[in-house]
């Protein structure tokens, strides 16, 4: 016979597990919208509040069950870091929406090199689905992957800045390429450190411990 | 230095953990049944430990083996060990009154003697030990029913028979009456578990408050009442010690599969 509370944790599964497809939809979009040049900024935005009332709705549900059934263990640490990935996957909505609004401020960016935001932006597309993925299989050992996959983002970022300050001395410097690529990749590797979170976050649901790398 | 300073500090606390019961391979047998199985634990002075357990698992033996009253039972008997401060109550020198007057016992159901009131049930044990001076059988008695948490409530009626108390305050009359003989360790045998869910808070407020003088020993059926009063929790089943660790991490973290479903409530 099924636990009352395994009804609740399937349905935060669901949502959890829909804000995750959610906001990689989002965050892909943000960046075809860069790379293409495309304006999207009011369906990203759309998106991102979508997932700003979903992490309400998590983390309401999830108090209502751990009031209700007064869960432990492993039931209880499912809920609380379901509430940790909820928040993960509406930051990345969050960021999406901040990488279609770079275009909106700064203005087209067609004649703009975007070949180290795409290097990034593969990786970090890369990361978010490996962190729903980790959550959907509770893939303990998705969380060293993560880290890993951050460290070459961090190490993209850190380049690329020092690229930046070089270039910035060179008179024909454009800052409104630089500027956007900066902007973007900062965004991308925040993106990065949240989805280790989430790998982070299913980690502690099946061992019980913080994960290694934290 | 530094690293040698910290590891004498922790040695030093290590030293300084005093453990009030250590129960040494115990077997708890009623005729020819091994109710409790080769149990090994060892409980810390001025703390709270809750035994958890499905029903039968031999969580209530175990408990009443702590102050000898296991074998007023017609044809049970305890094997191994149980060390309280350094002696061996189950030693042939030891008498069994003596040990049940220095490990008093709270029961599922509130018991108090029913032809007596609130003060004579408080102040009876004391006059079975002999003590017949009324001022301090007076002072004992108000200071166990503070200690009880109970004196606000009936300081004015103490005359009134102890019966005519509501289910709450009967339970914690029982506890005054436990606490008036100064016991060192306290068994309480699901003390709730007959209480609407005020009286049952009160208890275990008072549980929390009792600690810092008492080493207490709770059997409960409630893992949520275990989660929220004990400092400690030992799992059984089928007369077994399966697992016993820190609170935190029996219900957080359980180092056995079988302590996992119990606590979860996936238990077939």
């Amino acid at each position: 016979m099924a636990r009352l509370l395994d009804i609740g944790l399937e349905r935060i599964t669901n949502l959890i597990l829909d804000m995750g497809h959610l906001s990689e939809d989002l965050v892909n979009s943000a960046l075809e919208s860069y790379e293409k040049g495309t304006m999207m900024r009011a369906q990203i935005f759309e998106g991102s509040e979508k997932l700003r009332f979903l992490q309400i709705e998590v983390t309401d549900f999830a108090t209502e069950l751990i009031a209700r059934y007064q869960p432990v263990s492993k039931d209880l640490r499912f809920i609380q870091s379901s509430m940790d990935a909820a928040y993960g996957f509406s930051i990345f909505g969050r960021y999406a929406y901040d990488i279609a609004e770079v275009m909106e401020t700064i203005g087209p960016l067609a004649d703009c090199d975007k070949s180290e935001v795409s290097l990034m932006a593969k990786t970090a597309k890369d990361m978010i689905s490996l962190s729903v993925k980790s959550l959907e299989k509770l893939d303990k050992n998705a969380s060293q992957k993560l880290y890993m996959m951050d460290d070459s983002v961090d190490s993209i970022f850190r380049k690329y800045l020092k690229k930046v300050l070089t270039q910035t001395k060179k008179r024909n410097f454009q800052p409104r390429c630089y500027v956007s690529a900066l902007l973007i990749l900062r965004y991308l590797e925040r993106i990065s450190d949240h989805a280790c979170y989430i790998g982070d976050s299913v980690h502690y649901v099946v061992t019980g411990d913080a994960s290694p790398r934290r | 230095m530094a690293i040698e300073e910290s590891l004498e500090r922790k040695e030093a606390l290590v030293e300084s953990v005093k453990y009030k019961v250590s129960i040494e391979n115990v077997d708890g047998w009623y005729g020819t049944k091994r109710a409790i199985k080769d149990i090994n634990l060892k409980v810390r002075e001025k703390t709270v430990t809750a035994f958890i357990g499905p029903s039968g698992c031999g969580k209530t033996t175990l408990i009443r083996c702590l102050n000898r009253m296991h074998e007023m039972t017609p044809g049970a008997r305890v094997d191994g060990r149980i060390i309280v401060d350094g002696i061996n109550i189950y030693d042939k020198s030891i008498d069994a009154v003596i040990i049940r007057r220095r490990i008093g016992m709270v029961f599922q159901k509130p018991n108090p003697f029913p032809t007596m009131s609130i003060f004579e049930n408080v102040a009876a044990g004391l006059r079975l030990n002999g003590i017949n001076n009324k001022t301090i059988i007076r002072e004992i008695v108000e200071e166990s029913l503070k200690n009880a948490a109970l004196w606000d409530e009936v300081k004015n009626e103490l005359h009134i028979p102890g019966m005519s108390l509501s289910g709450g305050q009967q339970q914690r009359l029982c506890i005054a009456r436990a606490l008036a003989m100064q016991p060192e360790v306290l068994l309480m045998d699901e003390p709730t578990s007959s209480l609407d869910p005020i009286g049952a808070s009160k208890i275990e407020e008072l549980v929390r408050t009792l600690k810092d003088s008492v080493t207490i020993i709770i059997v409960t059926h409630n893992m949520q009442q275990a989660a929220r009063v004990s400092d400690f929790t030992a799992f059984m089943y089928l007369g077994d010690m399966i697992e016993y660790g820190a609170t935190n991490q029996i219900f957080m973290k359980p180092e056995k599969e079988l302590t996992e479903r119990y606590v979860s409530g996936k238990f077939v």
